[in-house]
């Protein structure tokens, strides 16, 4: 079974995923406080989490070729679909970029004129935190990706139909991913900034970028290794083996545990300096989000790496499975923790400003949803997820599942660790 | 080891070796007379040893004084050469252990050496926090331990102390690992002596016999040293990055220090391995296991962790300026337009621009770029430490305490002095033990020797292309 389609019963579980977030998103539109903050939220949060999960599986793709590696050829296929979702991903965020405009949220205090205009340190980074660096800086780097994703997708399926003995696709394919390297490296930053750290607009941190960049690697890792799993379920994938199963569970605990060491590097040093500017990111965290600061350790971190430490449960699919469900969910929480925090405190001053007596400063503590996700966030991101699989499944279905001519071939095949 | 070999990778060892050719290959330089080319070399490497322990003795019987350190840059060349060589010793380490988990074959071809080159690396790194603390002979109030004096505990808050735990820690594991590599290698050379000369070996090889329990022994070691190194080679440049990190420091308070000393260690850890390797194949005609293959492949890593600290360079000039925070925003000013101007210039051409140049195949296969680029590559390194330390104290605080910073002879001397011990332990090293690991060149000869794979091995086996079947 080298050609995947995807059966009526999954169709139904998916669509009614994609239901149950659209539903989630109305009622949180429909319950919200006056500029629709926990639904504008929740809304970016999402896409910019399975967005990202398209990026880094290009990114990964990409690295993968370029190092010449050869074990991950029979899952391959999962990469290049998953790469794909940039093309859904860049709608997701053109939503965000007419909201904006159209005055529709208030999810970035730098976009609101009337702030900057009395908050000198938003005057100075406005000639980057403005409405036209974030739409035509999303759209042409998005666009770059989209290219890069494209094109190696269409070379390696050039290559299962039309593939030489001299691997010249293979070779073609080497190059576009050695060139998009730099590039992805450059751009994700800058993107990571404009998208997710400008939240806390006055806030700023040089290791931030590598730290979302590596929370969204981990996150693809984890949902890959579940399609996987899915995907042998139903009797596709044979080839692959315990062998690249052990692999790919070496990958999740190693970036676990480097998704750790930045998360403490940006943290420790911050605590230590004990710079007012800064630490205010961590010590509104830690006094109102306890449950986020911590909860995001303990998921990312703790459990990852004590249940991955052995060697058999990155061979078994119980464990693995399960520990992919952990850090899947644990880097949506993640993210969640980058972006709430900042955006409710936003909306509280945009909010009082608009009510200039009844001002409350100093909040009381944070509602759910974004306190802690609560049911309507869970619901919209099993309807992302869903509508991610959705169009992922359908691209993996476009394509053999193993490409037969692939230059690696033998060696995925054979492969031992 | 998987034995199934993908037609488009390149053999690794060429000439069509047996196992008997590549034991007398490796291990013969260390059975010949010394050649000239060596001779010469070793007496300038030992003259260096000899002026460093001259500038050694004036420091201490003279004091720090007779450096050009003052009230504001307290830290000036020592610390700059202390960083460049710790991160020189990165190289060894990450070859030998994450490039093992990555299962990268050609690693092999190098890891002996550059392991070696860690170790003594490491070594010259550890002389200045030392002599830097001028009273030489209390070196060790640095341990912790109950003493008479008060007793007066280090600071465990001091990022310098996690320091000395790091790299103390580092080096230990280090040394273990390439002398557990060498045990064997070691016996192939007794193996071939005579007279005192192997008893010398045997010695040094514990006894080593070859045995199926030796080696089972010998692999649980390997592993276990192998999964202690990874964390550590990673921890020992985020630790030195706290050094600076941790402080409040405009230039050196920022996040992005841990990740990005690590990647530049590496990036200049490459680079001393190619200008020894470079040498060392040429001068030991080495040429069939240390291929351009392997040249290449470090050329890659080269470029790639060039790459990563060039986005770390710009982000960190991004982001003083987005930080919105004045004394960031000068001090970065300051490191490109101020009086060190071409310090920064230095660093930003010889990390970010000039390794760009190995996006030409040609090139980096190309030994004399090779060489050339690597020499680039760790001046530009020397040049990055000097500008995070030197151009930030030069101008920090107050304006009447600014000032222009030269180092003295003596500085310079210790500096040189400490290539030259560098070079000479490199070189006693390249006459006492294999420079290639030969045991583990031997267990990928079936699966990288050009007469198994790769365009040749064509001709051998024309049945099913190059992918061999066992």
């Amino acid at each position: 079974m080298n050609q995947y389609q995807i059966d009526g019963k999954l169709k139904t579980v998916l669509l009614g995923m994609m239901g149950l977030g659209l539903l989630c998103l109305i009622l949180t539109f429909a319950y919200d406080d006056a500029l629709h903050t926990r639904f504008w939220s929740n809304y970016l949060h999402n896409a910019v989490f399975f967005t990202g999960i398209g990026f880094v599986s290009l990114f990964v793709m990409a690295a993968f070729t370029t190092a010449w590696a050869g074990w991950y050829t029979v899952v391959k296929r999962v990469f290049e679909a998953y790469s794909l979702f940039l093309i859904p991903g860049l709608i997701l965020m053109l939503v965000v970029i007419v909201g904006m405009w159209g005055g529709l949220h208030h999810l970035y205090h730098w976009a609101d004129d009337k702030a900057v205009a009395a908050d000198p340190i938003l005057q100075g980074k406005s000639s980057f935190l403005n409405k036209n660096w974030y739409t035509f800086g999303t759209l042409i780097i998005m666009g770059i990706w989209i290219f890069f994703a494209n094109k190696l997708r269409t070379l390696s399926v050039e290559e299962d139909m039309s593939g030489t003995p001299d691997y010249n696709h293979h070779k073609r394919m080497r190059i576009w991913a050695a060139a998009f390297l730099p590039i992805g490296g450059f751009t994700s930053a800058a993107i990571v900034w404009q998208w997710v750290m400008s939240v806390d607009a006055h806030w700023y941190s040089t290791l931030y970028a590598w730290y979302a960049t590596v929370s969204w690697f981990v996150s693809a890792l984890a949902l890959i290794i579940l399609t996987i799993a899915y995907l042998k379920s139903k009797g596709y994938l044979e080839e692959v083996t315990v062998e690249h199963l052990h692999d790919l569970g070496k990958y999740l605990f190693a970036f676990s545990v480097f998704w750790a060491y930045l998360w403490f590097s940006q943290y420790m040093l911050i605590w230590y300096a004990n710079i007012g500017e800064e630490t205010v990111y961590f010590r509104e965290r830690i006094d109102n989000y306890p449950v986020l600061f911590y909860g995001n350790l303990l998921l990312n971190f703790v459990l990852p790496f004590l249940i991955l430490m052995r060697n058999d449960t990155k061979r078994k699919y119980g464990t693995l499975i399960f520990v992919s469900l952990v850090v899947l969910f644990g880097h949506w929480f993640d993210f969640f923790q980058m972006i709430k925090p900042g955006v409710l405190h936003t909306a509280h001053e945009a909010l009082a400003h608009g009510a200039e007596e009844g001002a409350h400063h100093g909040h009381a503590s944070a509602p759910i949803g974004f306190l802690i996700p609560g049911l309507l966030e869970i619901g919209t991101m099993l309807g992302f997820l869903g509508g991610f699989l959705y169009f992922v499944l359908n691209r993996l279905s476009k394509a053999a599942l193993v490409p037969k001519n692939d230059p690696y071939l033998e060696e995925s095949l054979h492969h031992h660790t | 080891m998987s034995a199934a070999v993908s037609p488009i990778r390149e053999p690794l060892i060429q000439g069509s070796k047996t196992y008997h050719q590549i034991t007398e290959d490796i291990c013969s330089p260390t059975e010949r007379t010394p050649s000239m080319t060596w001779i010469i070399a070793f007496m300038v490497a030992s003259a260096g040893l000899a002026l460093y322990v001259f500038c050694l003795a004036w420091t201490i019987w003279v004091g720090i004084g007779s450096w050009n350190l003052n009230r504001t840059i307290g830290w000036g060349w020592d610390i700059t050469n202390f960083v460049w060589w710790i991160g020189i010793g990165h190289a060894g380490t990450l070859i030998s252990a994450i490039l093992l988990l990555f299962r990268q074959r050609w690693r092999t071809g190098v890891n002996r050496a550059a392991e070696a080159m860690t170790i003594f690396a490491v070594m010259c790194a550890g002389q200045f926090p030392l002599i830097h603390m001028g009273r030489l002979w209390l070196g060790f109030f640095i341990f912790p331990y109950p003493n008479t004096r008060g007793p007066l505990w280090v600071n465990f808050n001091s990022p310098l102390l996690w320091d000395v735990f790091a790299i103390s820690t580092y080096f230990t594991v280090s040394l273990l690992f390439w002398y557990t590599g060498l045990v064997p290698d070691l016996a192939t050379v007794r193996d071939r002596a005579k007279g005192l000369r192997r008893k010398i070996y045997n010695y040094m090889s514990f006894g080593w016999t070859g045995a199926a329990k030796h080696w089972q022994r010998f692999e649980s070691l390997s592993l276990v040293l192998a999964g202690l190194s990874t964390p550590l080679v990673l921890s020992v440049h985020t630790i030195v990055s706290f050094d600076f990190a941790t402080s409040v420091i405009p230039g050196w308070h920022t996040t992005i220090f841990p990740p990005y000393f690590v990647a530049g260690a590496i990036f200049s850890g490459f680079a001393m391995v190619q200008t020894l390797m470079v040498m060392t194949r040429k001068v030991l005609n080495l040429e069939q296991y240390v291929t351009l293959e392997h040249i290449e492949s470090m050329n890659k890593v080269i470029l790639l962790t060039g790459t990563i600290v060039g986005v770390a360079y710009l982000t960190e000039l991004f982001v003083a300026w987005y930080s919105g925070y004045i004394y960031e925003q000068f001090a970065f000013y300051n490191r490109v337009m101020g009086p060190y101007w071409w310090s920064y210039v230095g660093m930003m051409s010889c990390n970010l621009l000039s390794p760009q140049i190995f996006w030409f195949k040609k090139i980096r296969r190309s030994v004399f770029w090779t060489f050339v680029m690597s020499i680039f590559v760790n001046i530009g390194m020397w040049f990055e430490r000097f500008v995070i330390i030197g151009t930030t104290l030069a101008r920090d605080y107050l304006p009447s305490s600014w000032s222009y910073y030269v180092p003295s002879w003596v500085e310079i001397g210790l500096f040189v002095g400490t290539l030259g011990l560098f070079f000479t332990l490199y070189l006693i090293f390249s006459r006492v033990a294999p420079v290639v690991a030969v045991a583990e060149v031997k267990q990928i000869l079936k699966v990288a020797g050009d007469q198994y794979t790769g365009p040749n091995a064509h001709k051998a086996h024309h049945a099913k292309g190059a992918g061999v079947h066992h």
